[in-house]
């Protein structure tokens, strides 16, 4: 085995050149915590520009196909960029882009060419941002129970209707990649259908919604919200994708890879600033790191975050060498999941009463450890609860159903 | 990046299988369980002359000098037994202390009989005070007449039963560290090894009762044996977590196919998500001590520093094990408690080796000071 890519001369230049790009191009200050609205919506302008820049260089999106915009890197070169990228504490887009991430891997495997040819450029060059509308107040973990929102196909359109709740992030959309019902009176499973539509369109609003966690243009999580309401919306029947009543088989895909099946590389970033705070913190003068009690809570900690740092690998490289896959995918979800509810308890024991404030002063730097004991709770959530990953992991592993169920393909996503 | 197994990895697993399978079947492993020494004579014979005894021995020493990865599939199939018998006492953490601790000599004539399986080593560290580290060898040996002459009591060895030599560390100073290695017979004069009785495999008490043995049966240097033994736990550890993954395996297999085919109120109990929780409680542990011990054998094979990998693989594979039988047994209810059935003999083994050379704690703290926080 090789935990670690072996990298060529080609590469080692390839890396030299990203990361001489990123020092000209990350604007300074980026990562910062905003510290009012305006602030917020000027830095994800920063973001979205970062992102066109990555996009033309075909950085955005580096294993997605060149034909459609993506950069047709191989993984050796997109780890690269993904550790790159993650020196400067971003990720791969560098704001919240969920449906450009998994509608594009949906249309690659279930879309025509047509309409690969129109919905994938604008995603992979970053002039786009999309995001996935998926639960309605009637369908959470039942996904396959979505009613609310119906499309009524009307000539050479369809004309959705109703409401989607815990949607995208702050500061709009540009895109939008939602299921909805086509047939209120069809089979279950066989009764949902895809669209790729334009998030701008008559008859669309949005209302943000209050959460209990924080942050909004994090990467693959957002603590801002919104509800999503359709009303008599118009689209073309050539935004409909996979099929008229064929969702549920593109679900499969999508949400294999929200599931955690596409694995993931790079750092814990609360780790490192969690040792970096009890290093420099003392109690009763001595450094917090150094007390025995706290030592062992940072150890276990730590073993949490590299059990979830491997299993990331693992998928990483089984989506990658196109290995079959069986529970790996919700497995990484429910362990990353569960392993970040446990640390904020862990956090607590171990910091006190400081991770609870964002107190310049007496809470930690830019208040990190109060957003991870809000957000160790609300990412429990998001993408299928704890429940619903072991749901998923039974049936793979042969005995939730009397037929083993296999994983969704990812594939196309990384032709 | 590959994290798949090479070819020869493959075979050499493929191999391990069917000779456990076909010398080590489930009635083979329940019928040790009671016996007074872990080696079974035939099946060690035949183990020894498929050059599993001699695996990590350098070739020039006799033996086969593979990867440690390479020697990880094979504790693994092992593992699944649980076959016991002193494979890693012997050709893991005997040789490798010898190999670390000995000088040229000793090894040229230590070594080659353990890699063939004649001689059997294991190494004698802890005490009555069931420490770890090097502060709990306690046990002095006087000098006379340039001989050392040992009296006292070296507790939870491994194997001693059926070992022919024995590694003994001992103290020869006040510093901490002050710690050297005998080479002693196990069967000399004033040497006693029991078998402990009750819910442990094969950890035995050893004791010396005027026991003497020449300036020549210390390994290398005086003082020096705690730095050799040292360097030799770190490589041999990930081999006892391999053996730990594939009990967890065999355990999580066990488990799944009764899921499938215990049938209770109507259906098979896998259809219950309460089986459903325990069954992935198993197979998170299994997979958490699967890839924390696999990093750490990458990194000792590729020359990286591995110390605190190598820490963390042990803390994960000792909890993991006892959890991941802690969760069969939920799942299989009084089928599991059967002694028969073969779990329990896994059970029994997952908390031998949880306190076995440092547990998860132990680990957890020497990983802290590694990674220099």
């Amino acid at each position: 085995m090789d935990f670690e890519v072996t990298y060529t001369e080609e590469q080692q230049r390839f890396r030299s050149e990203v990361r001489a790009w990123l020092e000209a191009n990350v604007p300074a200050a980026v990562q910062r915590t905003p510290t009012s609205p305006e602030d917020n919506y000027q830095r994800y302008l920063e973001l979205r520009a970062l992102g066109r820049k990555l996009g033309g260089k075909g950085w955005l999106y580096p294993t997605a196909p060149a034909k459609y915009g993506g950069g047709g890197l191989d993984v050796d070169h997109a780890i690269i960029l993904e550790e790159e990228v993650d020196r400067f504490d971003l990720s791969l887009p560098p704001y919240y882009d969920s449906g450009g991430r998994l509608g594009s891997a949906s249309i690659l495997v279930w879309g025509t060419e047509e309409q690969r040819q129109a919905f994938l450029p604008p995603i992979y060059r970053g002039e786009v941002r999309t995001w996935q509308l998926l639960t309605e107040p009637g369908a959470g973990s039942d996904l396959a129970g979505v009613r609310m929102t119906t499309a009524v196909r009307d000539g050479e359109d369809y004309v959705i209707k109703g409401q989607k709740i815990f949607v995208g992030s702050d500061n709009g959309a540009d895109r939008i990649w939602l299921i909805v019902c086509t047939a209120p009176n069809g089979r279950r499973h066989e009764n949902l259908s895809w669209f790729m539509i334009d998030a701008n369109l008559p008859g669309i609003s949005m209302q943000p919604m209050e959460l209990m966690g924080t942050g909004g243009e994090g990467g693959t999580d957002s603590g801002v919200k919104q509800t999503v309401f359709f009303d008599d919306v118009r689209v073309p029947a050539f935004a409909l994708v996979g099929g008229e009543n064929k969702g549920w088989t593109v679900a499969t895909t999508h949400l294999e890879l929200e599931h955690g099946g596409g694995g993931r590389i790079g750092r814990n970033r609360v780790w490192d600033r969690l040792l970096r705070y009890c290093q420099e913190t003392k109690r009763d003068g001595v450094p917090l790191s150094q007390q025995p009690d706290v030592r062992d809570s940072l150890a276990d900690i730590y073993i949490k975050t590299e059990i979830t740092r491997l299993f990331g690998l693992r998928n990483f490289y089984l989506t990658y060498a196109r290995k079959p896959k069986s529970y790996e995918g919700p497995q990484l979800s429910y362990y990353r999941k569960t392993a970040g509810l446990w640390m904020t308890g862990a956090i607590l024991e171990a910091v006190g009463p400081a991770a609870l404030t964002t107190d310049p002063t007496w809470g930690s730097s830019a208040g990190f450890l109060e957003t991870q004991q809000r957000n160790g709770i609300v990412s429990v959530h998001p993408g299928g609860t704890t429940d619903i990953q072991r749901v998923q992991m039974a049936r793979r592993i042969g005995i939730g159903r009397s037929t083993r169920e296999k994983a969704g393909t990812v594939h196309g996503a990384e032709a | 990046m590959d994290l798949a197994l090479t070819e020869s990895q493959e075979m050499l697993r493929s191999t391990a299988r069917s000779f456990m399978e076909r010398e080590a079947p489930v009635d083979v492993i329940v019928g040790l369980q009671k016996v007074e020494s872990s080696l079974a004579p035939d099946l060690w014979k035949k183990a020894a002359q498929l050059g599993w005894l001699g695996i990590v021995v350098p070739t020039e020493y006799g033996g086969s000098g593979d990867q440690l990865s390479d020697a990880a599939v094979l504790y693994e199939e092992i593992g699944r037994g649980p076959l016991p018998g002193p494979f890693f006492s012997s050709g893991v953490l005997g040789a490798l202390t010898v190999l670390e601790g000995a000088t040229e000599e000793q090894r040229r004539r230590i070594l080659p009989r353990v890699a063939s399986g004649e001689r059997v080593l294991t190494v004698a560290i802890t005490e009555p005070n069931t420490s770890w580290g090097p502060v709990g060898v306690t046990l002095a040996p006087q000098g006379r007449n340039g001989s050392y002459v040992l009296n006292g009591t070296k507790l939870f060895v491994a194997d001693a039963t059926s070992a022919t030599d024995l590694v003994v560390a001992v103290r020869t100073g006040d510093g901490p560290t002050d710690v050297s290695l005998l080479h002693v017979d196990a069967r000399a004069r004033g040497v006693t090894a029991r078998r402990l009785p009750g819910f442990v495999s094969w950890q035995c008490e050893v004791t010396f009762d005027n026991v003497e043995v020449p300036a020549t049966a210390l390994l290398g240097g005086a003082q020096r044996g705690w730095a050799a033994l040292d360097r030799a736990l770190e490589r041999a550890l990930p081999l006892l977590c391999a053996y730990i993954v594939g009990g967890c395996q065999a355990v999580y297999e066990k488990s799944v196919a009764y899921a499938q085919s215990r049938v209770q109120f109507g259906v098979p109990i896998g259809r219950f998500q309460r089986v459903q929780d325990h069954v992935i409680r198993l197979v998170n542990h299994l997979d958490s001590a699967r890839w924390a011990t696999w990093e750490a054998l990458w990194k000792l094979d590729t020359g990286r520093p591995a110390a605190a990998s190598v820490h963390m693989a042990k803390a994960v594979a000792s909890e993991a094990y006892l959890e991941a039988c802690n969760a069969a047994h939920e799942v299989h209810a009084g089928m599991g408690v059967l002694v028969e059935y073969g779990l329990a003999a896994h059970t029994q083994m997952s908390r031998t080796l949880f306190h076995y050379l440092g547990d998860p704690r132990w680990h957890k703290r020497r990983m802290a000071d590694a990674l220099e926080w």
